[in-house]
C-alpha cells in the first residue's frame, strides 16, 4: 500500500465542542489521507457522534478549524457537506422502499423541465457506479425486496455517484449478518480503489483490524493517537488505547448450571421456523447463534407469546406463549432486538421505564406506588451502573448501552426467572458490553436461566454455557461450550453444512 | 429492595420539573396572562362572576375533553363525541315520550324516565364498542373510524327527529337533572358533574395504574404490548369511557333544553380536541395532561368571549380562534425544543 504525500483529504485541527457543563469534544487535530479506509474509534461518549455530526455540518464546533484537501470548511448543513463532496451513511437507513433502485440512486437529483422529470445521462451514470460497487443488484427491482445489506450498498452508491470523495460510515454493519458484511467489505475496497475514502465508525474492532488502513482513536472527547493499522499490534492495542484496561471474555465454566428444565420447546414451527425443539435449564445461560434471518428473534418472540408459532411451550409446567402478558406473568422477560422501538418509552424518563413489565407489584388496589417506582429506579440506577446524573432522564438522551441497561433494568423488575435477550449488546461500546455480561452471568448464577440471542460469535462464546446453532430456521446443532469448541466447525454449521467460512 | 436513598442523594436531587409540569403551568400561564389582557380591555370583564361564567359555561366541552384527552394521550382520537352528545339527548327524549301522540314526532316509546336515560347511556356507549371494535380489532386509523361514527351517531339522531327536533309529551321531572340548582346555590348540576369528572379523572391519570397504563401506550404501543401491557383492552375502556361522558353530557343537555335536538353538539368534537391540543396534550400520544386540557379551555374560552366582549362581529370569531391555536401550539414546540436542547 502505498500512499503519495499530498494534502489530506480532510483534517481537522484544535476542533473543540462544548455542550453546556461538558467538553464533548475536546481539542481534537488528525488528518485523513486521501483514498484510505480510516477508521474512528472510542467508547460510547468518547465523542465520535459528535466529531462527526460537525463534519456533516449538523453541529458547528465551539472552536477550531475542519479542511477539505487542504481549505478550509464551515458546513451548516449536511447539503452543505455533500457539496463539498463529503457524505454521510446513518445507522438509520434513509432509502424509500416503494421505489425502485434506480429511482432511489437519482431521488432528488432529477432533471426536470416545467415539473415534470426528463431523461438524461444521470440515468446511465448512476447504473455504471452501482455496476462498478455491486454488480448483483438489478436497478430495476424493488427497494423492498432487497436485504438491509444491500439497502445498504444502494445508499453508498447514491454518495458515490452524487461525487463524494469522502463517505462517512457510521456502524454500518450493526445490521448485517456475518457474510453480508463480507460483501460490504469488497464495496468498500472497490471505493478505495475508485480514489473514495472512507471513514469508518464502528465497535466491531476484527472489522477495524480486517479492513482499516490507519485508526484513530477517542477517549473522553481527546484524540489519543492516529496511526497506521500496520502499526497496531491487535485488538488487545486497540483496546487499551480505546479504554485502557483488558476486556478479552474468556469463558469458564459455572457452577450454577443445574439439570433441572425450566423451559422445554417441542416443535416450534412458522413460516420461517422448521420443528424446533430444546430445553432450557435452570441457572444455565443458553445461546442461540446462527445469521441473520435464521430464526433467532422469531424464537425469541415465540417464547415470549409476542408471535404465534405452532408446537407446544411449556415454561414450569404451564402452557405459555400466546401472549406477552401471559409470558411476564409466568416469570419470562425479553430484552427486544430492536431497544428504542420494541423495549424502550424514549420520550418517557428512566423512572416511568422501569416499573412497566410488572404492574401488578406497582398496583396498590389500582393506585400507582409512586414511592415505589422512585425506589427501583435509584436502585437499579446505581446496580446497573446506569451514566445519568439524575433518574428523570429522558431515555431518548442515554448512549446506547446505558438505553440497553433500562431496559434491562425494566427486565429485572418483572422478576423473571427465564430472560430471553435479543442481541443484547448491538450498537453498545465495548466497556458497557462487558457490563452488561457481568450481569447475565450474576442473574445466572443468582438461579435464573438466561437465553441469548445474537449474531456475534464472541459474545455468545464468551459467556453461553450451551450453544444452539441455527440455519435457516431450523436448528442444526448444540454445542457445549469449553476450550475445544472449533469456531471453524460453529461457522460451517449456520452457514450451511459444507461450504465452509474460514477467511 | 433495600437501597439506602441517601447515598444516591444526587440522583433525587438532580431531578428537575417534569416537561409535563412545564408546559402546563405554561399553558395556566398563557390562561392568566390572556384574562388580565382581556380585562384591560373589555368593560366588566375583570368579575368573579365572569371568571366562573368562562368555567361554568363551557361544562359540556370540558367534560367531552377529558375523554379525548385520555384517548389523545393513548394516541387515539376521537371525533365522535359530538355526534354522540345528539344521539344520546335524541333517545332519551324519544325513549320517554309517551305512546299515542298527536304526530310522529310528539310520540315516543313511552318508557319510565329511569329506563330512558340508560337506554340513552347504552346507546352512547354502543358507540363507543363500535370505535373501539374497529380500532382495537380491525386496526383501522382512529381518526376514520371516529369520524365515520360521528356520522352514524348524528344520523340515527337525524333519522330520530326527522331532521327536526322532539320536544313535547315530556313528563315533568324530564327538565331536572339539567338546570337543578345544588347545594342552595346557582351552580347547575351540569357543572357539579363536570368538576367532579375533573377531578376523578386527574386523579385516575396522575395517580392510578390506570393513567400509567395510558401514557406508556401513547409513548410507545409496541414496546407497552412487549412489556405485557393489554393494549386492546385499555383502549376499549378508554372508548367506552369518553362515549360514556359523551352520553351523560347529551343527557343533561336535553333535560336543559327539554328537547331532543339532532344538531345539538355540532362540532363539539373539534372544540374538544383543540382544547386538549391548546393544553399542550402531543397528538402523537404519550404526552399531555387533564389539567393542561383544561386551561386550553380557558384560553378558548377567554378568546372568544372578550371578541364578543368587544363586540366583535361573530363572523370573526373562527379567525380568532385560528389564531389562538396556532399561536399557542407554536408557543408550546418552541418552548420544549429550547429547554430540551
Amino acid at each position: 500500500m502505498t500512499i503519495q504525500q499530498q494534502s489530506p483529504v480532510l483534517s481537522v485541527e484544535g476542533l473543540i465542542k462544548d455542550y453546556p457543563g461538558v467538553r464533548a469534544v475536546d481539542d481534537v487535530s488528525f488528518s485523513i489521507e486521501s483514498s484510505s479506509v480510516h477508521c474512528l474509534v472510542g467508547e460510547n461518549g468518547a465523542g465520535k457522534s459528535t466529531l462527526i455530526k460537525m463534519l456533516t455540518g449538523a453541529l458547528q464546533p465551539t472552536q477550531g478549524v475542519m479542511k477539505v484537501n487542504g481549505v478550509v470548511y464551515q458546513p451548516n448543513s449536511t447539503q452543505d457537506a455533500r457539496e463539498s463532496g463529503i457524505a454521510t451513511l446513518f445507522q438509520e437507513l434513509h432509502v424509500v422502499d416503494e421505489l425502485s433502485v434506480l429511482e432511489n440512486l437519482t431521488l432528488g437529483m432529477e432533471q426536470n423541465r416545467f415539473g415534470f422529470i426528463i431523461k438524461s445521462d444521470l440515468e446511465d451514470r448512476v447504473i455504471q457506479t452501482l455496476a462498478t460497487i455491486e454488480p448483483s443488484i438489478n436497478p430495476s427491482a424493488r427497494v423492498s425486496s432487497l436485504s438491509v445489506a444491500q439497502k445498504q450498498i444502494i445508499e453508498i452508491a447514491r454518495a458515490a455517484s452524487s461525487g463524494a470523495n469522502v463517505i462517512i460510515m457510521d456502524e454500518p454493519t450493526a445490521a448485517l449478518s456475518e457474510r453480508e458484511v463480507e460483501r460490504l467489505f469488497t464495496v468498500i475496497r472497490r471505493l478505495r480503489e475508485q480514489q473514495v475514502t472512507v471513514v469508518y465508525i464502528s465497535h466491531k474492532l476484527d472489522e477495524i483490524l480486517t479492513l482499516g488502513d490507519s485508526v484513530t482513536v477517542l477517549r473522553d472527547g481527546k484524540h489519543i493517537v492516529t496511526k497506521p493499522l500496520s502499526e497496531v499490534a491487535g485488538r488487545s492495542e486497540l483496546i487499551d488505547m480505546m479504554i485502557g484496561r483488558s476486556v478479552f471474555q474468556n469463558y469458564t465454566a459455572r457452577t450454577a448450571v443445574t439439570n433441572e428444565v425450566v423451559l422445554s420447546a417441542k416443535g416450534l414451527s412458522n413460516r420461517l421456523l422448521k420443528d424446533v425443539s430444546f430445553d432450557i435449564n435452570k441457572g444455565e445461560i443458553v445461546g442461540f447463534y446462527g445469521l441473520v434471518g435464521a430464526g433467532k428473534t422469531e424464537i425469541a418472540r415465540a417464547l415470549f407469546g409476542a408471535d404465534k408459532v405452532s408446537g407446544s411451550i411449556v415454561f414450569k409446567g404451564q402452557q405459555v406463549g400466546s401472549s406477552p402478558k401471559e409470558a411476564i406473568a409466568a416469570g419470562i422477560a425479553l430484552v427486544p432486538e430492536e431497544r428504542r422501538t420494541q423495549g424502550l418509552f424514549t420520550n418517557l424518563t428512566i423512572r416511568e421505564n422501569i416499573p412497566v413489565m410488572n404492574i401488578r407489584r406497582m398496583s396498590d388496589n389500582g393506585i400507582f406506588r409512586s414511592a415505589d417506582e422512585l425506589t427501583a429506579a435509584v436502585n437499579y440506577v446505581e446496580k446497573l451502573g446506569i451514566a445519568t446524573d439524575s433518574i428523570e432522564k429522558h431515555t431518548e438522551k442515554l448512549s446506547g448501552g446505558n438505553q440497553q441497561k433500562v431496559v434491562l433494568a425494566k427486565c429485572l423488575f418483572s422478576d423473571a426467572d427465564l430472560l430471553l435477550l435479543d442481541e443484547p449488546t448491538r450498537g453498545v461500546d465495548v466497556g458497557a458490553k462487558t457490563e452488561i455480561y457481568d450481569i447475565i452471568k450474576n442473574l445466572a448464577d443468582a438461579g435464573n436461566s438466561v437465553a441469548l440471542f445474537s449474531s456475534e460469535l464472541e459474545e455468545v462464546l464468551g459467556i453461553c454455557d450451551r450453544i444452539f446453532l441455527l440455519y435457516c430456521g431450523s436448528l442444526k446443532s448444540v454445542i457445549i461450550n469449553g476450550p475445544n469448541v472449533d469456531t471453524t466447525d460453529i461457522l460451517n454449521v449456520v452457514t450451511g453444512g459444507n461450504k465452509g467460512v474460514t477467511q | 429492595m433495600s437501597v439506602s436513598i441517601k447515598a444516591n442523594k444526587a440522583l433525587f436531587d438532580n431531578r428537575r420539573m417534569s416537561d409535563q409540569m412545564y408546559i402546563t403551568l405554561l399553558v395556566a400561564s398563557v390562561a392568566v396572562g390572556l384574562f388580565l389582557i382581556a380585562s384591560m380591555w373589555v368593560p366588566n370583564f375583570f368579575q368573579l362572576q365572569n371568571m366562573l361564567n368562562l368555567v361554568t359555561n363551557n361544562w359540556a366541552v370540558i367534560s367531552l375533553g377529558v375523554g379525548v384527552s385520555f384517548l389523545l394521550v393513548s394516541g387515539n382520537f376521537d371525533l365522535s363525541v359530538g355526534g354522540i352528545v345528539a344521539l344520546s339527548g335524541v333517545l332519551s327524549v324519544w325513549l320517554v315520550q309517551s305512546m299515542g301522540g298527536a304526530n310522529a314526532l310528539s310520540s315516543g316509546l313511552g318508557l319510565p324516565y329511569w329506563l330512558a336515560l340508560l337506554g340513552a347511556l347504552a346507546g352512547a356507549m354502543a358507540i363507543g364498542g363500535l370505535n373501539a371494535l374497529f380500532v382495537v380489532k380491525f386496526r383501522i386509523p382512529s381518526i376514520i373510524v371516529t369520524l365515520g361514527t360521528m356520522m352514524v351517531a348524528r344520523g340515527i339522531a337525524q333519522v330520530i327527529t326527522q331532521g327536526s327536533q322532539r320536544n313535547t309529551n315530556l313528563p315533568d321531572e324530564f327538565g331536572v337533572l339539567g338546570s337543578l340548582k345544588v347545594f342552595g346555590t346557582s351552580i347547575q348540576l351540569p357543572v357539579v358533574f363536570m368538576a367532579v369528572l375533573l377531578l376523578v379523572a386527574i386523579f385516575i391519570e396522575r395517580k392510578m395504574i390506570f393513567g400509567r397504563l395510558t401514557y406508556w401506550i401513547g409513548a410507545n404501543p409496541v414496546a407497552a404490548r412487549l412489556s405485557g401491557i393489554d393494549n386492546a383492552r385499555h383502549i376499549t375502556y378508554l372508548y367506552l369511557f369518553s362515549s360514556a361522558i359523551a352520553g351523560v353530557v347529551g343527557i343533561l343537555l336535553s333535560s336543559e333544553f327539554q328537547s331532543g335536538y339532532s344538531n345539538r353538539g355540532m362540532l363539539m368534537e373539534f372544540d374538544a380536541l383543540v382544547i386538549a391540543l391548546l393544553g399542550g396534550i402531543a397528538i402523537a400520544g404519550g404526552f399531555g395532561s387533564v389539567i393542561g386540557m383544561f386551561f386550553g379551555a380557558i384560553i378558548l374560552a377567554v378568546v372568544t368571549s372578550a371578541a364578543t366582549g368587544l363586540t366583535l362581529s361573530p363572523d370573526w370569531q373562527f379567525i380568532l380562534k385560528a389564531v389562538a391555536v396556532f399561536l399557542a401550539i407554536m408557543a408550546q414546540t418552541w418552548a420544549l425544543t429550547r429547554r430540551n436542547q
